[in-house]
């Protein structure tokens, strides 16, 4: 049972991470019979176990009617015993905040390395290379690990999705008869207003940073939003200098966003933000300075003054857009 | 009641530097603060305090030159301070932190409630509370945005993407705290008291701390290199006036076949 997945519930199903692990997991495990996706629950959640087979994992179904909602103390016990006796190489976990919760203490518990928040996952030799950001120093770090099973929690939204596939996973079930006792207990849940991003799901998205210089110039980002069909994002300072609301920012502290297209005006391409582009699929980015990060990693370097390169963009494309009509 | 808060000392955004041949982090040069989130810890003791009356340890594993910010911690309201260094313990990944900090907390036990920020402004892993609680067999919370004793039992407010629980519990346990709500300055008064007020350092020989778990030689996870993200693929410059590098990047991405809203 070589690569492991925690397999979170949320009350729709599986959070939406856990196929994301599987996805990377099929790409880059050499034994693709061998992933694993380890899921808690009561008898009820049966359904929700089922479904994932679909995606030609397997799946490993651990239920008992204590176990019906997550419980860090619980969990982690459960999960340590099965990791002692099947030994997996690898576990994977979404950094939600559940897995936030669970991984951690697991780790303590077995004694393992553990890294957070990787957005880039290899396998070399037999190793796991967990690739991560490092904030302070705006760098990424390569991170191994000397324990088994190898732990990471995985950024939500980073890696495309798992398909279905064309053979059905086996589904393990074990009714777990003795669990250890828990010191907590649930009375009450309430539901959270969700904030849908504006971001979520956009196949464009046209972001701006403190380069764009005023909040005129930044407004304009909602143009050419509206003839690519595409979303506004934007960077953490430009938000706290209220250019927009911060639901708009993208990066650690917002949201991760995954387009076919990301054009950034004016944004240096601090890590805080980058993580929150690692899934886009062409980075165009508009600096006066060449050397400044996100012009590196982009796909299209455009050196030129920000406030000058939108609104002509803005006009070459309604031209292009009008062209288009008139074939 | 003994509610232990802990503080990490983290580099001042903006302050580390990268040495540009090594690509090692001169994280020396940087200047510490205390670490943001940990505020918010703080906050919640001190608003128990008020409300049950209780005694704060503020505890910091870190470096000598991180003392003086424990002296916030106490402007702040905290009643004790306490630091852990000793160079043994520098380069501990979160695991080798962790068993600092419980064997820290065993030191200075008994007590009611460990608490910690959600997360740090440098390593930004949340793990530390967790993997602390796992050491000391105790009961652990994230995120917890509120806390209220019920008939010797905790009831604590607890928050994740979509919804929200109370849960209760019974002291003692770790919990870390989700940074919301507001946060109060300290008073001139403790200030100027701060500056009379002394630390309480202990070394890992006075922790009882076994070395094999202390620092790099306790760390499961070790860097292998960092780096500056480059992309493989060609890159595209594009410079020139503004009028050409726009028709050439409309091009470029109707090309790409970026432009169509399929
Ligand atoms: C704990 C923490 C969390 C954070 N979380 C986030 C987060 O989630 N998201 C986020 O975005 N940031 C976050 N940050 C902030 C982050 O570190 C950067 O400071 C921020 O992303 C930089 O924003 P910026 O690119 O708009 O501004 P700057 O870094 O100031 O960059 C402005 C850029 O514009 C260029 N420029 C200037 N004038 C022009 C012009 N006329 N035309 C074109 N280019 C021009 C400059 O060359 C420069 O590259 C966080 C920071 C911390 C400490």
């Amino acid at each position: 049972m070589g690569f492991w997945i925690y397999g979170e519930r949320t009350e729709e199903g599986f959070h939406p991470v856990v196929l994301e692990l599987v996805g990377v997991a099929q790409k880059i495990w050499p034994q693709p019979e061998e992933i694993t996706v380890v899921t808690l629950g009561a008898e009820g959640a049966r359904p929700v176990a089922e479904a994932l087979r679909a995606y030609g994992v397997r799946v490993l179904w651990l239920h008992h009617p204590e176990l019906s909602y997550f419980r860090d103390d619980l969990y982690a016990a459960v999960l340590a015993e099965k990791v002692r006796a099947f030994k997996p190489e690898v576990f994977l976990f979404g950094a939600t905040s559940q897995g936030q919760a669970l991984a951690p203490r697991l780790a303590g518990l077995l004694r393992l390395g553990l890294t957070a928040h990787c957005t880039a996952l290899e396998l070399k030799d037999d190793r796991l290379i967990q690739i991560r950001p490092s904030f302070g120093e705006n760098v990424m770090a390569k991170i191994v690990s000397r324990t088994r099973p190898q732990m990471a929690t995985v950024r939500p939204g980073v890696f495309p999705k798992a398909q279905p596939a064309s053979v059905e996973g086996e589904l393990i079930e074990e009714k777990l008869e003795f669990l250890p006792p828990s010191a907590l207990k649930r009375r009450a849940v309430f539901s959270r207003p969700s904030k849908e991003s504006p971001l979520s799901g956009a196949r464009i998205v046209v972001a701006g940073g403190r380069g764009l210089l005023t909040k005129e110039n930044f407004q304009k980002l909602f143009e050419l939003a509206e003839i690519l069909g595409g979303a506004v994002g934007a960077t953490r300072p430009v938000c706290h200098m209220g250019w927009i609301s911060e639901d708009h920012m993208i990066g650690v502290s917002g949201e991760t966003v995954a387009p076919k297209l990301y054009i950034g005006f004016g944004i240096s391409g601090a890590l805080q933000h980058t993580v929150g582009i690692e899934g886009a699929e062409v980075v165009v980015a508009v600096n006066t300075d060449p050397e400044a990060p996100l012009m590196k990693r982009a796909d299209i370097a455009v050196v030129g003054d920000a406030t000058q390169i939108l609104p002509r963009l803005i006009r070459r494309l309604r031209e292009v857009k009008e062209g288009d009509h008139g074939t | 009641m003994h509610l232990i808060v802990c503080l990490k000392p983290v580099p001042k955004p903006g302050t580390v530097k990268v040495d540009p041949k090594t690509h090692t982090l001169k994280r020396e040069s940087a200047d510490l603060i205390l670490n943001p989130p940990d505020r918010y810890a703080l906050e919640l003791a001190l608003g128990l305090k008020e409300k049950y009356g209780a005694k704060i340890t503020a505890l910091m594993m870190g470096p000598p030159n991180a003392a003086p910010l424990l002296k916030e911690a106490y402007a702040l309201g905290a009643d004790q301070l306490v630091l852990l260094s000793d160079r043994i313990f520098a380069g501990s990944d979160t695991l080798a932190t962790s068993y600092i900090l419980a064997q820290g907390l065993q030191k200075l036990s008994p007590f009611d409630l460990v608490l910690m920020g959600k997360a740090s402004i440098d390593g930004e892993t949340a793990q530390v509370g967790p993997e602390t609680a796992a050491w000391l067999g105790l009961p652990s919370l994230t995120q917890v945005k509120s806390l209220v004793l019920e008939q010797g039992r905790w009831v604590a407010r607890r928050v994740f993407e979509r919804i929200e629980e109370e849960v209760e519990f019974r002291a003692p346990a770790v919990l870390t705290v989700e940074p919301e709500g507001e946060l109060w300055p300290p008073s001139l008064k403790r200030w100027l008291a701060s500056r009379e007020i002394k630390e309480k350092v202990f070394s890992a020989e006075d922790l009882g701390c076994n070395p094999e778990l202390c620092g790099l030689s306790g760390s499961p996870t070790q860097v292998l290199e960092v780096f500056s993200p480059t992309y493989e693929g060609e890159r595209e410059v594009l410079s020139g006036p503004p009028e050409e590098v726009v028709d050439r990047l409309v091009s470029l991405l109707q090309e790409r076949g970026l432009l169509k809203g399929g």
